[in-house]
């Protein structure tokens, strides 16, 4: 056996740990699930010792993760438990959660890999939701309130390619400015066109997919009746991989992110690629704001985005800018917010806690302890001048 | 008109700012010829090539290809037209393969998808039409820097060139490489390409050049055939005066020993022995040569005398005072100043502008501050002296170091490190990268301060600049002196030293 595999048996275990106290095998002896932590631990450290030193750790975390949680569930109620834990029910809410983050995090992955920082993907995504609502409402129709949600995002990202690209300006100072920006621009619209009332009740949406898979036990209660936007999110990844990945557009757009001189040097246009990028990286991201204002809660409220745009963006880190890994990502924030939501029957301040997840591991990503996470190599970084 | 030069610039001026960089240039290149265009850093050789690939527009002129007036406003033009260029720093991705590289910009399609197959099979069939061995699955990052040039040259031919330009292909190359590299031009001249070969080195000029035109300030001096030039004749055109290419030294009178090691030993940044007991002398009034080939420890020596590295072994003495276990400031206090081997890492701030650059060693001093506060006006007159000292061309105090050319840079390194009045000078390869003016200067000030009575550690890789500056010779061989001779020995007698030979019959 080598290092290598120990280190993932460790990771399984610790995750095992948990599992094995949650329905539907609901173990009810605290002493399981501690010596499954302990021997995921134990594997862990033998694999640091053996040299995998990031899987390891992450053998060793995961086994925390898992004895703290296996432990708690130990100790709750079987009634609270299968209350919380309904898995169909979990699968379904974290493709939900993880909709608007999926959207962010392709997004950000477009104008990152281009080689622009887009901490602006929050404020995109807030002019989505706002647009996407107002375009629906006024046209009545939810696909071009989506339309007019891609174009406003896009117009936020051409303004992000405009002082980025073109004036040089510091990304991260321009992105925060157009997160502000897109609070006001929103907030004032809201105010102005909806006033006290809010969106209207009859405000179109972005209808679920049904799908007659009723039958199957678990895939039939997680993609049974999922929103159109949720499978849209779930094509963006796989289209955007192969757009990256295996067309030549994708080639030229991750090479003005990694050598744009190179990229200048082949007789590209580097200027024009990062503003296409930017502003695709707006629209996609608009996408994900449209799903929470049309899609998902079927009104506007002010800021409602909530600092998705953020955790898209971590998502992204997290995923060393690669859509699988990206995807992935979300899923497991998704999971973790799909868990708070559920969490409040044992604590309302533990399930709050549970937001931070995404941070946490995120800064654990950019530590490096779990697999380095390198960004291209230009980003951030604007065009050379002559 | 089948007689046309392949490429000929009438009267090529580009200005930046009050700065001319090319003044009325001519260049004329004919079919199948291998054209050196030779300068001193910042003659203007790079800034006219840039104009012809489309980077920089002209002022005045014209470009002509095959006789036809054109311009060039892109590089994507300037590769239309058959325009292809090897920069001195690659263009490359690093995180590509080669096939990727080299096809970026015009991409085989098949559908909307990219064609990599493709891509990989047209890198092979010119790979193999023309000699230049790449493996296309490579990854740009893990391949050495004489195959990352093979992948640019093949990415011009890839784009079609007829006409080839090349910034300096030797600087990154070694000696075997370079020749590997010639064979190529000569194969591809052969075929019909036009090649424009930019160089500060006179040698490889007369070894692969058939005409050269030399530029001076920006200006074009002439235009010669290779045949019956000597090095000596093209390093007047460039410099515009004699050059001495030997040094004159004066006899010397030594003097106390300045600088002792006793047994230093020390490790590599891997924490393997790179160091191991190292005794030497440096008196005053002599330059001692230390000889090497590369990675044999000299960084490793040259830190720990310096205390940017601790020994792990031993004692170093500067001028009297133990700084075995100094810091770089106490060492630099007691009388040791630095000419760093990497003037980019170690000699200068980049992103500082000369005049802060030039008070970085004695900031702390009444000449540039008082009460703990820097004195601008105090800085930006004492750099305007050393600059015009010396002759740092292209920059007043204001200037951002990093702006300067490589010879300037090295020109503020030397004039920070010698105002300071040392007693113990360490040149670390002080004239890597530089042309013959600026080698020359360098040359002169290490000899004026050995004659003005101080110590000069020499180390460079550059076995004829050891031999023509030292009084004596060490040589080091993975970490060790292995061999003390006198500079007049021959170049094999060094060769073998450096090359860990001759260590038995000195053990016996």
């Amino acid at each position: 056996m080598t290092a290598k595999r120990i280190g993932w048996g460790a990771v399984v275990l610790g995750f095992l740990a948990f599992f094995v106290a949650v329905p539907p095998l609901t173990v009810r002896s605290p002493i399981v699930v501690i010596v499954i932590a302990v021997a995921a631990m134990a594997a862990g450290s033998y694999a640091i010792t053996a040299g995998e030193k990031r899987l390891g750790w992450g053998g060793i975390i995961a086994g925390m993760i898992g004895l703290v949680g296996g432990y708690a569930a130990t100790q709750s109620g079987v009634a609270n438990l299968e209350r919380v834990v309904v898995w169909g029910a979990l699968g379904a809410a974290t493709l939900r959660y993880a909709t608007p983050l999926i959207f962010g995090a392709v997004g950000g992955l477009f104008s990152e890999r281009a080689g622009v920082i887009n901490i602006g993907l929050e404020g995109m995504m807030l002019m989505g939701a706002f647009f996407g609502a107002w375009g629906a409402d006024v046209t009545s129709s939810w696909l071009l309130g989506i339309v007019i949600a891609i174009a406003a995002g896009a117009v936020f990202g051409a303004i992000h390619a405009l002082f980025a690209v073109s004036f040089r300006a510091d990304q991260i100072v321009s992105g925060t400015a157009l997160n502000l920006l897109a609070v006001g621009v929103t907030g004032y619209l809201f105010v102005e066109v909806y006033g006290d009332l809010g969106t209207p009740d009859d405000l179109p949406s972005v209808p679920n997919v049904s799908l007659p898979i009723d039958w199957l036990p678990l895939l039939g209660d997680i993609f049974g009746d999922l929103n159109l936007l949720v499978w849209l999110a779930l094509a963006a990844v796989l289209m955007t991989w192969v757009f990256m990945f295996r067309t030549s557009w994708g080639l030229r757009l991750r090479s003005a992110g990694e050598n744009p001189l190179a990229a200048e040097t082949a007789g590209l246009n580097v200027v024009r690629t990062r503003y296409l990028a930017v502003m695709a990286s707006g629209g996609l991201a608009a996408m994900g704001g449209a799903f929470l204002s049309i899609g998902f809660l079927h009104t506007f409220t002010q800021n409602m985005t909530a600092g998705r745009g953020f955790i898209a963006l971590a998502a992204l880190i997290f995923g060393r800018w690669r859509p699988g890994l990206a995807l992935a990502a979300t899923l497991l924030f998704g999971f973790g917010s799909a868990l708070a939501q559920r969490l409040p029957v044992f604590s309302p301040s533990g399930a709050v806690l549970f937001q931070a997840l995404p941070y946490v591991l995120t800064l654990i990503a950019v530590t490096g302890l779990i697999g380095r996470s390198i960004p291209p190599l230009a980003l951030g970084r604007p065009l050379p001048r002559n | 008109m089948a007689d046309a030069p392949a490429l000929e610039l009438r009267g090529i001026t580009k200005r930046f700012g009050t700065l001319v960089a090319n003044n009325a240039v001519d260049f004329e290149l004919r079919r199948g010829e291998i054209h050196a265009l030779l300068g001193e850093n910042g003659a203007g050789k790079s800034t006219l090539m840039n104009v012809l690939y489309g980077l920089h527009q002209p002022d005045e002129g014209q470009i002509l290809l095959d006789g036809q007036p054109v311009t060039i406003d892109s590089p994507r033009r300037a590769i239309g037209l058959g325009i292809g260029m090897v920069h001195q720093h690659f263009m490359l991705v690093p995180v590509m393969t080669v096939a990727e590289n080299l096809v970026l910009g015009a991409e085989p399609r098949s559908g909307p998808l990219l064609d990599y197959k493709t891509a990989t099979r047209r890198v092979r069939e010119l790979s193999s039409e023309y000699g230049l061995a790449v493996d296309p699955d490579a990854k740009v990052e893990d391949i050495g820097v004489g195959t990352q040039q093979r992948v640019e040259i093949l990415r011009a031919l890839f784009r079609g060139a007829k006409v080839l330009v090349l910034d300096e292909p030797t600087a990154v190359l070694t000696a075997q490489e370079a020749q590997d590299l010639f064979k190529v031009l000569r194969t591809l001249t052969a075929a019909g390409t036009s090649v424009v070969f930019i160089s500060h080195k006179l040698n490889e000029v007369l070894d692969i050049a058939d005409r050269v035109t030399v530029l001076r300030r920006g200006e074009k001096v002439d235009t010669v055939s290779t045949e019956g030039a000597t090095e000596r004749s093209l390093a007047g055109l460039m410099v515009g005066r004699d050059v001495l290419l030997r040094v004159e030294k004066t006899e010397q009178k030594l003097g106390e020993p300045l600088l002792e090691l006793e047994g230093v030993s020390a490790v590599d940044d891997r924490g393997l022995p790179a160091v191991n007991d190292v005794t030497l002398r440096v008196r005053a009034g002599e330059i001692v040569g230390l000889a090497g080939v590369d990675a044999n420890g000299q960084s490793e020596l040259i830190e720990t005398i310096m205390g940017l590295r601790a020994p792990t072994a031993g004692t170093i003495t500067a001028a009297g005072v133990d700084v075995t276990h100094a810091g770089p400031r106490e060492t630099l206090n007691a009388g040791v100043s630095h000419i760093a081997e990497d003037r980019h890492r170690r000699g200068l701030v980049l992103e500082f502008d000369l005049a802060e650059n030039l008070c970085l060693r004695e900031y702390k001093t009444p000449a540039f501050s008082s009460r703990g506060f820097l004195s601008p006006s105090k800085m930006v007159a004492r750099a305007r002296t050393l600059l015009k000292e010396f002759d740092v061309r292209g920059g007043d105090p204001e200037t951002r170091a990093g702006s300067l050319s490589g010879g300037n840079q090295q020109k503020v390194v030397i004039a920070r490190e010698l105002t300071a009045d040392p007693k113990v000078i360490i040149a670390a390869q002080p004239t890597r990268g530089l042309d013959v003016g600026a080698i020359e200067f360098v040359h002169r000030r290490l000899v004026e301060e050995r004659d003005a009575g101080k110590g000069v550690l020499l180390v460079s890789l550059e076995l004829e600049e050891i031999r023509s500056l030292s009084d004596r010779v060490l040589v080091i061989y993975e970490g060790r002196i292995v061999a003390e001779l006198p500079p007049e020995s021959s170049e094999e007698d060094f060769g073998v030293y450096m090359t860990g030979g001759g260590r038995d019959e000195r053990a016996a």
